[in-house]
């Protein structure tokens, strides 16, 4: 346990002879867990740097359409990796590509090195 | 083709005329056609008659009319040959004598005059005002009938006479009302009895009048009949009304104003203001229903005489009857009330005081009510909501009920609504201002979108107040909630709070209807909360739904690689931007039984997705854990934090541990141990804590390093006062995910996001107008964020110098008070 420090072992040892005589049951014993994580893009920079939006967040044309949706469902808008590990929304990357295939940020010819799932 | 015309109308007269000429109800149309057929051919072709002496003279002709004239006049029967053959003489001596039409109309003239005279005499002989009234409207009848009819046989002399070179009026039809003969017996009558005793009839009539309204009965014929003098006998053609309109009407208004000014007064202080709206009420519908009876409609009298009646009854006595509303508004006196309204609805600027006296009651009794349930109304956010909405619906009745939802009087109750629902003198919510240093604080706020946003949270959560009700129960009161919020100035707070609730409910599985929380974020889209707080709540339930399909994967992975886990643990695995923006993430250490699992959800995760990193947010996570002590076992729900803490007791389930031990073994930060060992040894819900601590302090700040903590081993659930040996409490309550910290942090958010808000509209406004005048940019600003919260003056000006110092905007060096966009 990563928690345990010098104090608690010593005072682990006191404490063991009693619980095997409780049959060998813990005083707590874990049932049940439900663990929350959250996920974000692995990215050095958390905004696009094409639209400015958050890259969790969907990009600002993807936005627009899932406004006009019904519930504003937001579809999803992954994002893109370059070789220069530049990142993007995949969406802003695309139409940029169409006109100049350089890395908007460095410069660098753009090729992709991963895309987000 | 001129005959058929002028016949025609007589056949259609025969419908509608009274009866008692009986000639006429004889007459067709079959038999009048024959009949110019047959005079068309008399004339055709008279075989002696030479062209230039006509053979039947009006002096023939007229000894034969004359009798039937006079009986006519007389109302004598007059049988059909009789009638028919007026029609044919006249016809044929105009046709053949082409004076005799103005020779006709002379005898006639005079034969009227003779008739008219007998008539005065008759009139005459009654020296008594009522009784010249009487006897006039009587004979006025009989002739009024018969200038309906008389004219009927002389249209030949009519279309004779109007054939005339100097009479000439091709194209205007002649109906009967027009006709010369009608008109010459009008005249006639006017010119010989009306002018000389109008003055007399009119008053008399007014006396009538008078009477009735004293409550005497008479017979309304007799002032009918003298308006109708008045009416008919008006030769004026361009205003036909005129003479009614001077002296009829200008009387009988002038008599109703000076009857009511006296009795008016007289009643009110008699009986007092209140018997007295009722009174003026019952008079003016009185006054309506006899204008109806005595004045000619469609003159505009009617109209021009209610309005004298309301400024006689109403608007004279206006102060005296608006004094009283206020008092009728605190005691809830509709009916009274309802009077009220309908008086002053019609007097001019009458409704604006009683506005102002609803709105002023709204706003004290609302706050005096909230003041009143202070004390239950802080603590309780339902019997917060409760009583505001208490106090709308009875707030709405009273218009309903007393001003007919006038929309008038809903604007008022809105406008003083909305004050107590923002008012700050019970709850206030002071928003820290983000980066202006310390000590400096924005306006107080309600804390009405922060109870509101937890009353949704008691119906949406399982809780006791939701199993409670029913789920039509639960709906008609979240509506309630919407119908408050509209009223809520600052909805940003209430989407704020209402997100963080929503969280906790999903993400500790709490709901206690998942289809009426996406009921209800659709709802709250319908009431125009601002669609991008409304799709990040559509965002969470969207994601909450990839995470349980993942969930489900990961089990099933799971299962076939190690063997059956059924339910002992679940992964939430969410969007970091829908959930999480900004709040902190707390480190623990893990009990090793949790710990194993986080390799394996991360591996797990690494397979299925590209790109991604995982945070773990163990303070959002909880669980169930088994505890057994010498009372028997129980189950726990606690959070992820307690489970750390009470872990820390397996290896030494006796021992005495110190909190800077505890420290040590969960890594927690200090407030978050506190407040989670505080939850632990001062649950509120359970009579024995799981816990106990020596030395007692009051609050979890006064901990200190060395306080110790044990496990409690007689802890166990108490039902119905007995201690029970199995059990299953959760001890997570409200304490999780609203961290010491992110409270201050929920609320400087607020701000932050207010600031930006501001920021953005002021821009959106310039780029658009380019050149603005500080006013109306003030104007437009409220405009644009009113959805979201009521910009204070001191943030907008702010804002403007931030934008000015940044350049995106400048101040007009000509007008100070201007600004202008910089691209």
């Amino acid at each position: 346990m990563a928690a345990s420090g010098a104090t608690n072992d010593e005072m682990m040892d006191i404490g063991g002879a009693e619980l095997d005589n409780n049959k060998n049951e813990k005083m707590f014993t874990l049932k049940k867990w439900n663990a929350v994580a959250m996920w974000s893009w692995d990215v050095e920079c958390d905004t696009c740097a094409i639209c400015r939006v958050q890259v969790m967040d969907a990009c600002l044309r993807c936005q627009g359409d899932g406004n006009r949706q019904a519930g504003g469902k937001q579809p999803e808008c992954v994002v893109v990796w370059g070789e220069c590990n530049h990142s993007f929304h995949h969406c802003c990357m695309s139409q940029w590509t169409q006109q100049n295939k350089r890395c908007p940020l460095c410069q660098k010819e753009w090729s992709i090195q991963r895309m987000g799932k | 083709m001129r005959m058929r015309e002028c016949i025609f109308p007589i056949y259609k007269l025969r419908c509608s005329l009274s009866s008692h000429l009986i000639l006429l109800s004889s007459l067709e149309l079959g038999n009048m056609n024959q009949l110019s057929s047959k005079m068309a051919t008399i004339s055709g072709s008279y075989p002696k008659g030479g062209q230039d002496k006509p053979q039947i003279s009006f002096e023939d002709q007229w000894p034969k009319m004359q009798p039937t004239i006079v009986k006519l006049l007389r109302q004598e029967s007059v049988n059909r040959p009789e009638w028919q053959d007026m029609f044919y003489s006249v016809h044929q001596v105009c046709l053949w004598d082409e004076k005799a039409a103005a020779k006709i109309y002379k005898a006639l003239q005079e034969n009227i005059a003779e008739f008219i005279g007998q008539a005065q005499q008759r009139v005459l002989a009654h020296s008594e005002d009522q009784a010249l009234l009487k006897a006039y409207i009587s004979e006025w009848r009989k002739f009024f009938d018969q200038c309906s009819y008389l004219p009927k046989p002389f249209i030949q002399v009519e279309v004779s006479l109007n054939n005339h070179p100097s009479n000439n009026s091709v194209g205007k039809k002649h109906r009967g009302d027009d006709s010369n003969v009608r008109k010459l017996m009008l005249d006639s009558w006017n010119n010989q009895i009306f002018m000389n005793i109008k003055q007399r009839l009119q008053a008399s009539a007014m006396k009538l009048v008078r009477a009735e309204r004293n409550g005497e009965a008479f017979d309304s014929q007799l002032v009918i009949g003298v308006r109708e003098s008045y009416v008919n006998l008006c030769s004026d053609p361009e205003d036909k009304l005129k003479i009614y309109r001077d002296n009829f009407e200008k009387s009988y208004i002038e008599a109703t104003e000076s009857f009511y000014q006296v009795k008016a007064t007289q009643y009110l202080q008699d009986n007092g203001v209140q018997n007295y709206m009722r009174y003026a009420f019952s008079k003016l519908k009185e006054e309506e229903t006899r204008a109806k009876k005595y004045l000619e409609p469609a003159s505009g009298s009617i109209q021009a005489l209610m309005d004298c009646c309301v400024g006689v009854l109403v608007t004279a006595f206006k102060d005296q009857i608006l004094a009283e509303c206020p008092g009728m508004i605190k005691d809830n006196e509709t009916e009274k009330l309802q009077l009220v309204f309908k008086l002053m609805d019609r007097v001019p600027d009458g409704i604006g005081s009683m506005l102002n006296d609803l709105e002023d009651h709204i706003k004290t009794a609302g706050l005096d009510d909230m003041k009143l349930w202070a004390d239950v109304i802080t603590q309780d956010s339902e019997k917060y909501v409760e009583r505001l909405l208490e106090l709308f619906r009875r707030f709405s009745s009273i218009v309903s009920s007393a001003f007919c939802d006038d929309p008038r009087f809903l604007t008022s109750r809105d406008k003083a609504y909305k004050l107590v629902v923002n008012d700050t003198s019970v709850f206030r919510l002071d928003l820290p201002t983000g980066r202006q240093g310390p000590a400096v604080k924005t306006q107080p706020e309600s804390r009405c979108p922060e109870l509101l946003a937890n009353y949704c949270d008691l119906l949406l959560r399982k809780t006791p107040l939701s199993k409670r009700l029913t789920s039509d129960d639960i709906e008609a009161r979240l509506r309630d909630v919407l119908l408050v919020l509209k009223y809520v100035q600052n909805k940003d707070v209430f989407m704020r709070y209402h997100k963080a609730h929503l969280t906790r409910r999903l993400i500790l599985d709490a709901s206690a209807d998942s289809e009426k929380e996406e009921n209800m974020v659709e709802w709250l889209r319908e009431v125009g909360m601002p669609a991008d707080y409304v799709n990040k709540l559509a965002r969470m339930f969207q994601d909450i739904k990839v995470s349980e399909d993942l969930n489900s994967q990961f089990k099933e992975q799971y299962r076939l690689a190690k063997g059956p886990i059924g339910d002992s643990i679940n992964i939430k695995i969410l969007n970091a931007g829908a959930w999480a923006r900004g709040s902190e993430r707390i480190s623990v250490s893990l009990p090793l039984e949790l710990e194993d699992y986080i390799p394996e959800v991360e591996e797990f995760y690494r397979r299925k997705h590209n790109g991604r990193k995982l945070q773990w947010y163990h303070h959002m996570a909880n669980g169930t854990i088994t505890f057994s002590n010498s009372v028997g076992r129980f189950d726990l729900d606690v959070t992820t934090f307690q489970m750390a803490v009470l872990f820390a007791w397996n290896q030494r389930p006796k021992d005495k541990i110190s909190y800077e031990n505890l420290r040590l073994a969960t890594e927690l930060p200090d407030p978050e141990l506190r407040k989670t060992l505080w939850s632990l040894v001062a649950f509120p819900k359970v009579k024995r804590q799981l816990l106990m601590y020596s030395p007692e302090v009051q609050s979890p700040k006064e901990f200190a390093e060395n306080s110790t903590f044990w496990v409690n081993q007689e802890f166990t659930v108490i039902k119905n006062g007995r201690p029970q040996k199995r059990g299953k409490i959760s001890l997570i309550g409200r304490l999780q995910l609203s961290t010491e910290r992110s409270r201050e942090e929920d609320n400087e958010g607020i701000v932050q996001l207010r600031i930006l808000r501001v920021q953005e509209a002021i821009i959106k406004i310039l780029k658009m107008r380019k050149r603005i005048s500080n006013a109306q940019l003030q104007v437009e600003l409220v405009d644009i964020l009113k959805n979201m919260f009521l910009p204070s003056k001191k943030m907008i000006k702010e804002q403007i110098e931030w934008l000015i110092e940044n350049k995106y905007m400048k101040r007009d060096e000509a007008d100070i008070n201007s600004f202008i966009y910089m691209a």
